[in-house]
């Protein structure tokens, strides 16, 4: 009983309640906002907010990240620029539908699968945080290992035509996530004797530059095609839809609400990993993957933001951060007076709960914010492309320069949107770039620690692997995946299966 | 269905781009050597290492591949048709152009030459429209920037701390 009324606190007080609902207004769009992330948002806020009683902080906070994380779709769908990294995947089938003029519908099938894979991600948290948060914390280097080699290999699914082109797109991303000081031993990587090198590329600077600039460019060759006039008269989904896409929103939320449980994985890493699940799993898509298909957006859409449920397990019960988000939220707690960590939940119960009834009510301003409003929003396709293009052009370097106040990150986005104007010309899709620059951290470091506790022997590596039931279970998954990458699948047993 | 690789036609400077890739990837291949070489198998460039030598097998593979591939005659006169178009060119060298003003000159009157110009190039309409249009764009993304999220936009030749600071003193 007291558990319920710590949760419904922020629903009964006027004052949560509008600080909820501001923060997911604003959170969407943030998100939406190229350049803008909710991690930025939520860093400025924290200035704002540390005078202000914790509970106030916490609702604009919760309902900024809440929104933010759905928000990052909709430019995806309208512009093919994700407002944040966990819309990479949306883009991929979300854009395409846009251009057939079908953007209301895009935006409300993903609303109301954002939300559902909102409410998983929530109860989740509620009801199996400590046993989840128990399974993650056995994760061992080499399980991290094989989780971000598990990330890498959906390269083949955003390779387009050419999957050479899609690997040597991946491996560059990783080295450009190499650049900088080595955080385990402060070994120079690509600085070339450079000091404003020592703390790398900025991820957001390469996402801005290849997918604002490198988009808006390719944009120019179509300046005096007119623009698609979007539908926005079938903004809610039907019932009948809903229900249709209900398992795979359910599957795509479990993936979401796992990968987001595990630190240092977000809503990036769990939509691509569900956008790749849900292209082996679709037989017969109605319109093909990449080309605008609903399982296409859908499941990165569920994906991304039953991640925000799963990321808070660790974040509230280990005082392990899931994302960049929540290690900012750790620090608010910390301003705030609270630890986050596993006497959380014992001496303040109250917090536990207040959190989860917060999230519950942001994941319901999600659905109402975004159900309306959006016929003013996918104005922005209509208008004509000799004033939206210079619009993302000046976006895009606002962005980049609000990243660190830099100069230097303006130049970086325009050297990579450059390049990935060229790439995307010639065949080579910037997608695994941005996939590699993601898990380039989670690669190297796992790597290394694995083979320093087996000291540098490989073989006991591998054979150690097959001591513990977890590793064993995350390496068949990596072999299936790989198999189903190779012409083995592709040309000789997936059309017999398809046949049988 | 998926489009065979094979049968797409190459596009004008394509192998040009594949041999530049090449080039970058044996640099960085040679700079991640660089970093520890072969010393252990814990070292800081084995990620970087093992990254690069995929990337110079791609590259590789990838260019093997647009050999076999069917290219067009005249490839360097459909290269500016196709791939560099002026107005590509123009935009590329005008966002250059911004990046470098803006520290100098400041977000205001930068980003205002550039929207302005860049819509009369692009939008082609009359100049009052594309001044109405840069105006308010500018006055949009200023205020989202700088007043809702304290972005400190880079100031130049306009006192815009001390004008801004002037009307809050004035407002209060």
């Amino acid at each position: 009983m007291e558990a319920l009324s710590y949760f419904a606190s922020s629903w009964i007080h006027p004052e949560l309640l509008a600080l909820t609902a501001l923060g997911t207004f604003l959170g969407i769009y943030v998100g939406a906002i190229p350049g803008l992330s909710v991690t930025m948002a939520v860093s400025i806020l924290i200035s704002f907010t540390f005078s202000w009683d914790v509970n106030n902080a916490l609702c604009l906070m919760v309902g900024i990240y809440m929104g933010g994380v759905y928000g990052g779709s909709r430019t995806a769908i309208l512009l093919n620029i994700p407002g944040a990294p966990s819309a990479i995947a949306t883009a991929l089938d979300g854009y395409p539908m846009a251009q057939r003029g079908e953007a209301g519908q895009a935006i409300g099938l993903s609303t109301v699968m954002s939300v559902i894979g909102g409410f998983v991600g929530i109860i989740v948290l509620a009801v199996a945080a400590p046993t989840v948060s128990e399974f993650a914390i056995k994760f061992q280097p080499r399980d991290y290992l094989m989780l971000g080699l598990l990330g890498i290999l959906l390269v083949g699914s955003l390779s387009g035509e050419s999957l050479s082109k899609g690997i040597f797109a991946g491996a560059l991303g990783i080295l450009i996530g190499t650049v900088g000081l080595d955080p385990m031993t402060a070994e120079e990587r690509f600085t070339f004797g450079v000091v404003e090198l020592w703390n790398g590329i900025n991820p957001v600077a390469v996402m801005i530059g290849m997918f604002g600039i490198a988009e808006a460019l390719n944009q120019l060759h179509h300046l005096d095609k007119t623009a698609v006039k979007q539908k926005v008269d079938k903004i809610i989904p039907s019932w009948k839809d809903i229900k249709k896409y209900l398992p795979l929103s359910l599957q795509s939320s479990s993936i979401g609400v796992v990968v987001g449980s595990l630190p240092g994985t977000g809503g990036d890493i769990a939509a691509l990993m569900a956008y790749d699940q849900a292209k082996r799993s679709t037989r017969n898509p109605e319109v093909p993957f990449g080309k605008g298909a609903r399982e296409g957006l859908i499941a990165p859409e569920a994906a991304n933001n039953a991640a925000v449920g799963g990321a808070y397990i660790p974040m509230l019960t280990l005082g392990i951060p899931g994302d960049a988000v929540t290690a900012v939220f750790i620090g608010a707690l910390f301003i705030h007076g609270l630890n986050p960590g596993p006497m959380l939940l014992t001496e303040k119960p109250e917090m536990f709960w207040f959190t989860v009834g917060n999230l519950t009510l942001a994941n319901i301003f999600v659905l109402i914010f975004g159900l309306t409003g959006i016929k003013l929003f996918t104005k922005i396709v209509e208008m004509p492309k000799g004033i939206l293009i210079p619009l993302i052009f000046l976006l895009s370097i606002v962005g980049a320069y609000a990243i660190n106040n830099s100069i230097a990150d303006i130049w970086w986005m325009l050297g990579f949107g450059v390049l990935g104007y060229f790439m995307k010309l010639y065949g080579y899709q910037v997608g695994p770039v941005i996939l590699g620059v993601i898990l380039s951290r989670l690669i190297d470091e796992n790597w290394r620690r694995a083979i320093m506790s087996e000291r540098g022997e490989i073989d006991s590596l591998f054979v150690n692997l097959f001591a513990s039931p977890l590793s064993v279970t995350l390496f068949c998954i990596i072999c299936l995946v790989f198999i189903s990458q190779t012409p083995i699948w592709t040309r000789w047993l997936k059309p017999r299966l398809i046949r049988s | 269905m998926s489009v065979d690789i094979m049968t797409i036609p190459k596009k004008p400077g394509e192998t040009l781009f594949g041999f530049l890739m090449l080039a970058l990837s044996l640099l960085l291949f040679w700079q991640s050597w660089k970093i520890a070489g072969f010393s252990s198998l814990s070292s800081a460039g084995v990620l970087p290492l093992a990254a690069s030598g995929l990337m110079v097998i791609s590259c590789v593979i990838a260019l093997v591949d647009d050999f076999r591939r069917p290219s067009h005659d005249g490839e360097w006169h459909e290269f500016f048709q196709h791939v560099l178009p002026l107005t590509v060119a123009l935009m590329i060298a005008v966002i250059f152009l911004f990046a470098i003003m803006l520290d100098t000159v400041g977000f205001i009157i930068t980003a205002f030459l550039f929207l302005f110009g860049s819509i009369q190039l692009l939008h082609r309409r009359g100049i009052g429209k594309s001044l109405l249009i840069a105006a308010v764009a500018l006055v949009l993304v200023y205020l989202v920037f700088r007043i809702i999220f304290v972005v400190v936009l880079p100031e130049g030749i306009i006192p815009e701390q001390d004008m801004l600071s002037a009307i809050t003193a004035w407002l209060e």
